[in-house]
């Protein structure tokens, strides 16, 4: 094997929290101090060089590299497609199950489940830039990378400028500004578009279904509840405090929303739809405003929301019209 | 039965002790050999004895020594604390079916541990929270085992039991409350799962440790095992013994969960299979229990991490799938 190990090359994660986690890499070092001294070289090198390429992530770190990033592994589905979306995607060397979007990402090698990653095909990739998915990826096995030297660039978009703002960090740290910042910027605009066009829009009361068994909706924190109510929907279930609330028919027979909009799984679904035809006292079955809408456009916070958002918002206006 | 007989069977040659203990120990370094050896980065057998000597490339050196052998250390480790703990607990209770986790010791580390993801923290914290449940749980079930009454054996299973049912109820609570997104990193937990393990050295040296401490009370564990009542007769000061058992077992079994989180089976069954093969003399028994349980979690991992590579398993699962056809074996050959 030739290629460098990640290691070797001069990069630095310097972070406010602060992390003294170098035990579970001191443990194995002491095998070997060429590998201590490997391993301690990102914090020592910890001072940023003055053209140095830094970003901050969001988990609030500022990670620095000393050139843009070659090799970069993007550890969930999401961080793929902005990765790809930033004009970085020929350098994506690795990859996580269910990263189906753009459909070149598709034969990246993958290294495993976002949940469970399997290290060692990941270091074989050697990566120099690691994506990681703040809520979704073990912060056991990121911290690992981080030990092994390669940088990890923490990412989760909670709203629609968040998508933007990935966007043009991954293409600042991939040295690819020129297609991401305009791609960010078309995403800002779509949006902001949107906005504007539904900003007197009639509300209409909305339940969104995420799944059927269990019962599960998104209250207005979720990034689809802020779709719902960019598009002048209001979402019965926008006040419960939890971003994916589980809730029962009788929740949504009282709160008898005008419309229903279904995601789930795969592109066509609509046994979850029927299943709300036996209660025609409901406002949304008396109008026939039952929809789905393709959940792979909504689901992730990439700039594939754009599209996803201008179906919803056809969908309110077709439950308008009904009235 | 009389004491003459128990004393007899206390007390088999010494010299008998050191050939099957060397034995293990052998098959423990074949088994850590072959699981630094694979692993989904194809590397030659020849590549791993360059980076023994100190030679290999970069890319090697980082796979073994700072992915494998830790990994490989941390398996050994716990599968060693979890089958150690198993054998005492066997003892102590005096029933077949007593593992290291039968009073509640896993469910009070579990709910330590899924509260501290529930709560969006990690690493060492998922690890310190689970230590802290595991010895709630053991203070819980020993006070009231103890209560107003006697302290018996049955008394404390059934405590045990009831205490272990009650955190349960809580884990499935957490489970059915919390984010969807945090429910894969709880469910892995729960099933046991390596990729956890920090630094190996800690529970490595508890084992060493532990193994050394139990030494000199190997004779008294076989009387004990007998029955208190000829413990008693025999001499042996059987309320401290039991304390020091509970106790050992206890910090045992915290170290475990707390190192890959509540891998089932281990403790369950190695003693079992051990007794069937070496027969009941704990001066052997534990310590090798310690070895055997550490060669059955070291293979299971390396299952666990190379069977559907890069997809990893839980290695909860492997052990079970591994140890259940064995016992089996052994136990249906054994009548």
């Amino acid at each position: 094997m030739t290629t460098s190990t990640p290691a070797v090359r001069p990069s630095s994660v310097s972070t406010s929290a602060g992390k003294g986690r170098f035990g579970g890499a001191l443990g194995p070092a002491a095998f070997s101090c060429a590998l201590l001294a490997l391993t301690l070289s990102g914090p020592v090198a910890g001072e940023a060089h003055a053209d140095a390429i830094c970003a901050i992530d969001d988990h609030d770190r500022e990670v620095c590299l000393d050139q843009p990033a070659e090799r970069i592994a993007a550890l969930s589905p999401g961080a793929t497609e902005l990765v790809y979306a930033a004009g970085a995607g020929e350098k994506v060397v690795a990859v996580v199950a269910f990263s189906d979007y753009p459909p070149e990402a598709r034969d990246v090698p993958s290294v495993g489940s976002h949940t469970r990653m399997d290290l060692e095909t990941l270091v074989t990739r050697t990566p120099d830039l690691v994506i990681g998915w703040v809520t979704g990826n073990p912060p056991e096995q990121l911290e690992t990378i981080e030990a092994l030297g390669v940088p990890v660039f923490y990412i989760e978009p909670r709203d629609f400028e968040g998508v933007s703002s990935a966007i043009e960090r991954l293409a600042l740290l991939a040295g690819t500004r020129e297609e991401g910042d305009q791609v960010a910027a078309e995403f800002r605009q779509g949006m902001a578009a949107l906005a504007e066009r539904y900003a007197d829009a009639e509300p209409v009361p909305v339940f969104y279904q995420v799944w059927d068994e269990p019962l599960m909706t998104v209250n207005d924190e979720h990034l689809i509840g802020k779709v719902l109510t960019l598009c002048g929907g209001i979402n019965v279930f926008g006040e419960l405090s939890r971003l994916v609330p589980r809730i029962g028919d009788e929740a949504v027979l009282e709160a008898d929303p005008e419309a229903i909009l279904a995601g789930g799984m795969g592109e066509e679904n609509r046994d979850w739809l029927t299943h709300w035809q036996q209660y025609p006292e409901l406002t949304a079955v008396r109008r026939d405003n039952l929809y789905f809408v393709p959940p792979s456009l909504i689901q992730r916070p990439t700039p594939r929301l754009l599209e996803g958002s201008r179906l919803f918002c056809e969908r309110l206006d077709d439950a308008r019209e009904q009235r | 039965m009389p004491a003459s007989s128990a004393e007899v069977l206390a007390m088999p040659g010494r010299r008998s002790l050191w050939p099957p203990l060397a034995a293990f120990a052998l098959l423990g370094l074949a088994a850590l050999l072959l699981s630094v050896t694979l692993g989904s980065a194809s590397l030659s057998p020849g590549d791993v004895w360059a980076v023994m000597r100190g030679e290999g490339s970069p890319l090697a050196r980082t796979l073994i020594l700072e992915l494998r052998v830790p990994r490989a250390l941390s398996a050994f480790a716990t599968g060693g604390l979890l089958a150690m703990a198993g054998a005492l607990m066997q003892v102590l209770l005096r029933n077949p079916l007593a593992d290291p986790y039968v009073l509640g010791l896993s469910g009070g580390a579990s709910v330590g541990a899924l509260a501290a993801m529930l709560a969006g923290l990690g690493g060492a914290v998922i690890s310190g929270s689970a230590f802290a449940g595991a010895f709630l749980s053991t203070l819980l079930v020993f006070g009231l085992a103890h209560g107003t009454g006697s302290w018996t054996p049955s008394r404390l299973l059934l405590t045990g039991v009831v205490v272990a049912a009650g955190w349960g109820a809580v884990i499935t609570l957490m489970l059915a409350i919390s984010p969807a997104e945090r429910l894969p990193g709880m469910l892995y937990w729960l099933m046991g799962d390596l990729s956890y393990a920090r630094s190996p050295w800690p529970p490595l040296a508890l084992l060493l440790l532990i193994c050394l401490l139990l030494a000199p009370l190997g004779r008294s564990l076989n009387v004990l095992a007998r029955g208190p009542l000829q413990a008693a007769a025999l001499g042996i000061n059987v309320r401290p013994l039991e304390w020091t058992i509970y106790l050992t077992a206890s910090v045992l079994t915290a170290m475990a969960v707390t190192t890959a989180g509540s891998i089932g089976f281990v403790g369950l069954v190695v003693p079992h299979m051990l007794r069937l093969v070496l027969g009941n003399d704990q001066r052997l028994i534990l310590p090798a229990c310690a070895l055997a349980g550490g060669i059955l979690l070291v293979l299971a991992d390396t299952l666990a991490r190379t069977l559907i590579a890069p997809e990893q398993l839980p290695v909860g699962v492997i052990t079970a799938l591994l140890g259940v056809p064995t016992f089996l074996f052994l136990l249906y050959r054994s009548r």
